[in-house]
C-alpha cells in the first residue's frame, strides 16, 4: 500500500506557540489510520492544517504525490480530501438537504442520486430531510456532518473526534459507518479520544504528545491499556 | 387631515423604497463580510456621474444609462473592494472601515476636482404628469421606485434560497469555517456579494438621480448616510430588517417634514436612531442575513 497522505516535519504555530513541532506521518491508500493523544497534543491542529484552515509554518503535506500545503481550503476539498470537523459544525439555519448540497459545492454534476444514497445510509436524516439542521440532536448532527463531507466524494476522509459527547449507541453507529465507508474504498484518517473503539477499526495508529509523534504501529503492537494511558494522560517521561 | 396623512404615507413609502435599496446593499456587505463599507455611496455617485457623462456625450437612452450606472458603480466598487476589503479579509473590521472612509474622501475629491461644474443634469425617468387616484398624487418615478424595490426583494430572496450561489452565501454567513470545509471559496463568495451589492447601489443611484433629475457630489454622502441609517434601524445584518428600516426611515421623514417642517426632518430621524440604539430592542440585535 502506498501513502495517500504524507505529512513531513510539519510545524504549525499559534503566534509564537508551536502546536505541532515537526510531525511526520502517513496515511496509506485504502486504510483506516488513527491518531490518538491527550487533549492539547495537537490533533485538531494537524487536521485543520491538512484541511488548509490553518497554515503550516514549515513542513510538507502531500496528497497522492502532490503538495497541498499552499492550497486554499476549497481547493483541498476539490483535490479529494474532506474533513469532518470537531464540534459538529452544521449550518444550523439550513435544512438537512441544503447542508448536503453545500457539501457538494465543488461538484458540477447531478446530486440527486448521491443525496438519495446517503439518506438511505443515514435513515434518521431521511426522516428529517426538510428540517433545519439546528433542530437535530447531537448524534443526528454528527451524521449530517459525515454525510455532508461524503457529498464531495472524497478519496480521503479526515474525522476529528466524531464520537465526542455522543451516547454509546450513537458512537457504535458512527463506528459502524466508518467501517462501511472503509469497505467502500474511502481512506480514513481518524482522530479519536475513544482509543478502545478506534483501535478496533484501525490498521495503523499514531500517538501524538505535545506536538510530536511519539509512537507509530499496528493496533497489536502496544498493549491497549498502555495506549489508552498515553492517549489520555501522555507519557510520564515528557 | 386623513388625506394628508395618507399622502404623506405614500410619499414616505416611495422615499423609503430608495432607502431600502441602499440599505440592502449595505446589509449584504455587512451581513456576509462583517464589514462596513463607507465608500458605498461615493461608488454610487461615480456610477451616476459616468451615466450623466454618457447621457451628454452620446445621448444614451434610459436603459443604457441604467446599464452605465450599474457598470460604473460595480467598477468603482471593485476598486474599493481591492483596496479596502481584500487586504483585510482576516484582519480587523475597523481597519477595513477606516480604509473605506479614506476612499470615500478620495472618491469625493476626485469628483469635485475632475468635474468643472458640481451639478449635472440627469435625464428624467418620466416627463408626463403624476398619477391621480382617490384624491392622492403619486409621481410615476416614485411608483417605479416602489415597484423596483419590491422586485429586488423578491429576486434577492429567490437567489438566496433557490440558487447555488445563494446556498454558498448562506453557508458562509452561518459558519465560515464549515463553509470552507464544504469546498466553498470564501473570497469568491465575498467578491461576488460585493459585486451584487454594488450593482444594487447602481440601480438605486440611477433611480434616485433620474427622480431628482440631477447629480451632485453630495449624492455619495447622502447615499452612505441614508443606507447606513436604514440598515441600523432595521437591526444590522438582516435583509428583511434593511427593507423595514428603509421604509420606516422614509415614513418618519415624510411625516415629520409635514408636521415639523424640513429643517427638523433629519434631526427627528437621527433622534429616532439614537433612541433605538439606547433602548436596544431585541429585534435590533438579531444578526442573521436571511
Amino acid at each position: 500500500m502506498s501513502a495517500l497522505l504524507e505529512v513531513k516535519d510539519l510545524v504549525t504555530a499559534y503566534g509564537k506557540i508551536e502546536a505541532l513541532r515537526g510531525v511526520s506521518l502517513e496515511v496509506a491508500e485504502g486504510s483506516i489510520t488513527c491518531l490518538l493523544g491527550p487533549n492539547g497534543a495537537g490533533k485538531t491542529t494537524l487536521m485543520m492544517t491538512v484541511a488548509g484552515i490553518l497554515r503550516a509554518k514549515k513542513g510538507l503535506i502531500s496528497f497522492s504525490g502532490k503538495s497541498i500545503a499552499s492550497l486554499q481550503p476549497h481547493a483541498i476539498v476539490a483535490s479529494g480530501i474532506a474533513l469532518v470537523p470537531e464540534n459538529r459544525l452544521v449550518f444550523p439555519g439550513m435544512t438537512v438537504i441544503e447542508n448536503l448540497r453545500a457539501g457538494a459545492y465543488q461538484r458540477r454534476d447531478d446530486l440527486a442520486g448521491d443525496i438519495e444514497r446517503l439518506l438511505g445510509r443515514f435513515p434518521r436524516l431521511k426522516e428529517r430531510s426538510e428540517q433545519l439542521a439546528g433542530t437535530l440532536s447531537g448524534g443526528e448532527q454528527q451524521m449530517l456532518v459525515v454525510a455532508r463531507a461524503l457529498m464531495s466524494r472524497p478519496r480521503l476522509l479526515l474525522m476529528d473526534e466524531p464520537s465526542l459527547g455522543l451516547a454509546p449507541l450513537v458512537v457504535e453507529e458512527i463506528f459502524r459507518i466508518i467501517a462501511e465507508l472503509h469497505r467502500d474504498g474511502v481512506s480514513i484518517f481518524l482522530v479519536e479520544q475513544n482509543a478502545h473503539m478506534a483501535l478496533k477499526v484501525a490498521q495503523h495508529f499514531y500517538l501524538i504528545e505535545q506536538g510530536r509523534v511519539t509512537f507509530s504501529g499496528d493496533p497489536g503492537s502496544l498493549a491497549e491499556d498502555e495506549v489508552i494511558r498515553r492517549a489520555y494522560l501522555g507519557s510520564a517521561k515528557q | 387631515m386623513f388625506l394628508d396623512l395618507a399622502q404623506n404615507t405614500l410619499d414616505g413609502l416611495a422615499r423609503g423604497s430608495a432607502y431600502a435599496l441602499l440599505a440592502l446593499g449595505f446589509t449584504l456587505v455587512f451581513g456576509v463580510l462583517r464589514r462596513v463599507n463607507l465608500s458605498y455611496g461615493p461608488a454610487i455617485m461615480l456610477g451616476c456621474y459616468l451615466a450623466t457623462w454618457a447621457s451628454m456625450a452620446i445621448h444614451a437612452n434610459l436603459i443604457l444609462l441604467l446599464a452605465v450606472s450599474v457598470a460604473g458603480t460595480v467598477l468603482a466598487g471593485a476598486y474599493v473592494e481591492r483596496l479596502c476589503f481584500a487586504p483585510h479579509r482576516k484582519g480587523s473590521a475597523i481597519a477595513a472601515m477606516v480604509a473605506s472612509f479614506a476612499l470615500w474622501m478620495q472618491l469625493e475629491e476626485l469628483a469635485v476636482l475632475a468635474l468643472p461644474r458640481h451639478l449635472y443634469a440627469f435625464p428624467a425617468l418620466y416627463e408626463g404628469s403624476p398619477l391621480q387616484f382617490l384624491g392622492l398624487t403619486l409621481r410615476v418615478e416614485s411608483g417605479v421606485m416602489i415597484v423596483v424595490a419590491a422586485g429586488v426583494c423578491v429576486a434577492l430572496r429567490r437567489t438566496l434560497y433557490h440558487s447555488k450561489f445563494g446556498l454558498a452565501v448562506r453557508a458562509a454567513v452561518e459558519n465560515p469555517v464549515a463553509a470552507s470545509l464544504a469546498g466553498i471559496s470564501l473570497p469568491g463568495v465575498f467578491v461576488r456579494v460585493f459585486a451584487v451589492a454594488s450593482a444594487l447601489g447602481g440601480l438605486a443611484g440611477f433611480l434616485i438621480s433620474a427622480t431628482h433629475e440631477q447629480v451632485t457630489p453630495m449624492l455619495g454622502m447622502w447615499s452612505t448616510l441614508k443606507g447606513l441609517l436604514a440598515m441600523m434601524l432595521g437591526g444590522l445584518g438582516s435583509l428583511p430588517g434593511a427593507v423595514i428600516g428603509g421604509l420606516a426611515l422614509g415614513l418618519v421623514e415624510a411625516h415629520s417634514q409635514w408636521f415639523f417642517g424640513p429643517q427638523l426632518r433629519d434631526l427627528i430621524a437621527y433622534l429616532l436612531l439614537f433612541l433605538l440604539l439606547a433602548m436596544r430592542p431585541r429585534w435590533m440585535t438579531t444578526q442573521s442575513a436571511s
